[in-house]
């Protein structure tokens, strides 16, 4: 594993992802929502509050492994990190598709109905996910 | 043949050399990850991502099967097919097996071939298999006992111990088990304290399904306010009731990936055994409901408790019969509550009086199994809890000028 590159990167990440939780939880309590271009963060208790208390933690995961980063103790925080995104990440695209299948009136949704469900924008967490799988390098590079 | 002592050691000597390897153990990602589930700082995150994860599963399986498609099966086409060919509109046994002639959706309609179907399959089946499906992914990957060594700590304040999640979870799915559960607990007072706040706090997986269905905005606001029950309340009964309430030792298994063959085998027989236990209440519910309302038993009786209802708990009078069937089915009553006119407030405190209120009747047949004593007790504290903790939602919704 490159300590420094590993470093860097998930510094990077950690900050980034706090900052998207902080977002979450502020416009949460704000009481609406907010959306820029790709980025939507929701405003409801449970995705924007609750999620955004998650995805919090993961940054402050993130953070908390990066020094000393090659001992497993370490580096376990940062795969706890990234295991956080995957949580609330897949469950919004969970969401997605469930959301995405049956229709208003008729049983199943139309074609454009259906794609449309996964249109942009998307919640922080869901934009985080790419990034977070960088994790599953590192673990199979530290195996070798 | 008989072998001495030392040629016993001897032999035991032999098969370990063959069979064990020594050497200095080095921690694997696995275990440092197991670690970190379980100390405070890191675990407590950790765990309420993994209850955000059960509670969105749980939302989007059960939305995606009844509200995607139950919903339209019953209301659209088993509703309207069955008020036509069904003879005799406003007889009693049209009342009983179909319900109210002019319902147009299964919640409102209340007959047993309606709402008691469509509470039984399109509702509560969904929730059923979302809620056994989660609970047993979390048990054969090995995050179960490292959650009950996590919350150790808190359950000894209400004089129970880590092992105690186990029939908290379970009550999720449904009260019966998860009160035969509670023998894993030593003493009595451990296992008087945690069936009588399984019965009163936890809601089972099928109410769970019909207040997503009924509330989906309070429902997070419903099971707050039953959680903080159930510690306060747990608090108390740790003070006043005499007994021991012993430490444990877990022995933490390893994390694994659940195996499919055995996670479909255990989701079975959860979900199967459910509904023979749940279906015979949904459906003698609502005969027994019906013949009640119509008797004009019901009226009588919110009649006669309406200063309780309306003065104590801030609720309308209809709220008799939901309760009347909660002793059968409290899914089966929230529903009902959702055809009764009321505010968004009146409504939480509805449901929730519902939940803390008597547990069902096959709830408190398996209490009864455990012990007159200790039901009769559970009795006592509930009939308490429902007093004080219903009028205390009735003052906070006064205090906050929504009542």
């Amino acid at each position: 594993m490159d300590e420094r590159l590993a470093k860097i990167y998930f510094g990077i990440l950690g900050a980034v992802t706090l900052a998207f939780g902080i977002a979450d939880l502020l416009v949460t309590v704000g009481g609406g929502s907010l959306s820029m271009g790709i980025l939507e963060i929701p405003g409801d208790a449970f995705r924007g509050g609750w999620g955004g208390f998650i995805v919090l933690s993961a940054g402050l995961f993130y953070l908390s492994g990066i020094k000393d980063i090659t001992k497993i103790h370490q580096f376990s925080k940062v795969v706890m990190g990234s295991i956080l995104v995957w949580i609330v990440a897949g469950f919004d695209i969970f969401a997605m598709i469930t959301e995405s299948i049956p229709g208003e009136e008729t049983w199943f949704n139309t074609l454009e109905g259906f794609l449309g469900t996964y249109a942009p924008p998307y919640a922080p967490a869901v934009l985080l996910l790419p990034f977070s799988l960088v994790v599953v390098y590192y673990i199979y590079t530290g195996r070798e | 043949m008989k072998l001495g002592v030392d040629e016993r050691w001897d032999l035991i000597e032999k098969i370990s050399k063959k069979t064990m390897t020594f050497g200095r153990y080095k921690h694997t990602l696995k275990d440092a990850i197991g670690e970190l589930t379980v100390k405070p700082l890191t675990g407590i995150p950790i765990a309420i991502a993994v209850l955000y994860a059960f509670w969105s599963f749980f939302g989007s399986f059960a939305g995606f099967f009844t509200d995607g498609f139950f919903v339209k099966l019953f209301d659209e086409h088993w509703l309207p097919w069955l008020q036509e060919v069904f003879p005799g509109a406003g007889g009693w046994l049209y009342y009983v097996l179909v319900g109210d002639p002019l319902a147009d959706n299964c919640f409102e309609a209340f007959g047993v071939l309606t709402s008691g179907i469509f509470v039984a399959i399109g509702v509560v089946l969904p929730a059923i298999i979302a809620f056994y499906l989660m609970l047993t992914l979390f048990e054969d990957s090995g995050y179960l006992p490292r959650l009950a060594v996590l919350i150790d700590t808190v359950l000894h304040k209400i004089g129970l111990h880590g092992y105690a999640i186990v029939p908290t979870i379970l009550s999720l799915g449904c009260n019966v088990p998860a009160v035969t559960a509670s023998r894993i607990l030593e003493t009595r007072k451990q296992r008087f304290i945690m069936m009588t706040l399984l019965a009163i706090f936890i809601p089972c997986g099928a109410q769970l399904g019909i207040m997503q269905e009924v509330i989906p905005d309070t429902v997070g606001l419903v099971f707050l306010y039953l959680i903080i029950g159930y510690f306060i309340f747990g608090f108390v009964l740790n003070k006043i009731i005499p007994g021991r309430s012993p430490e444990i030792l877990i022995d933490v298994p390893p994390y694994q990936m659940p195996m499919a063959r055995n996670v479909g085998r255990k989701l079975w027989m959860r979900t199967s055994g459910f509904f023979k236990v749940a279906v015979p209440f949904v459906l003698l519910g609502c005969v027994i409901v019906n013949v009640l309302y119509l008797a004009g038993f019901i009226e009588w009786l919110g009649n006669a408790l309406a200063p309780v209802f309306v003065g104590w708990f801030g609720v309308p009078k209809e709220t008799a019969g939901p309760l009347i069937a909660a002793f059968l089915r409290k899914d089966l009553a929230i529903a009902q509550l959702s055809a009764i006119e009321m505010t968004k407030y009146q409504m939480v405190s509805a449901v929730v009086l519902v939940s803390i209120y008597f547990p069902c009747v096959a709830t408190f047949m398996m209490m009864l199994r455990e012990g007159l004593k200790e039901l009769i007790g559970s009795i006592a504290v509930l009939v308490v809890v429902v007093t004080l903790y219903g009028g205390l939602l009735h003052l906070i919704w006064i205090l906050l000028g929504v009542a």
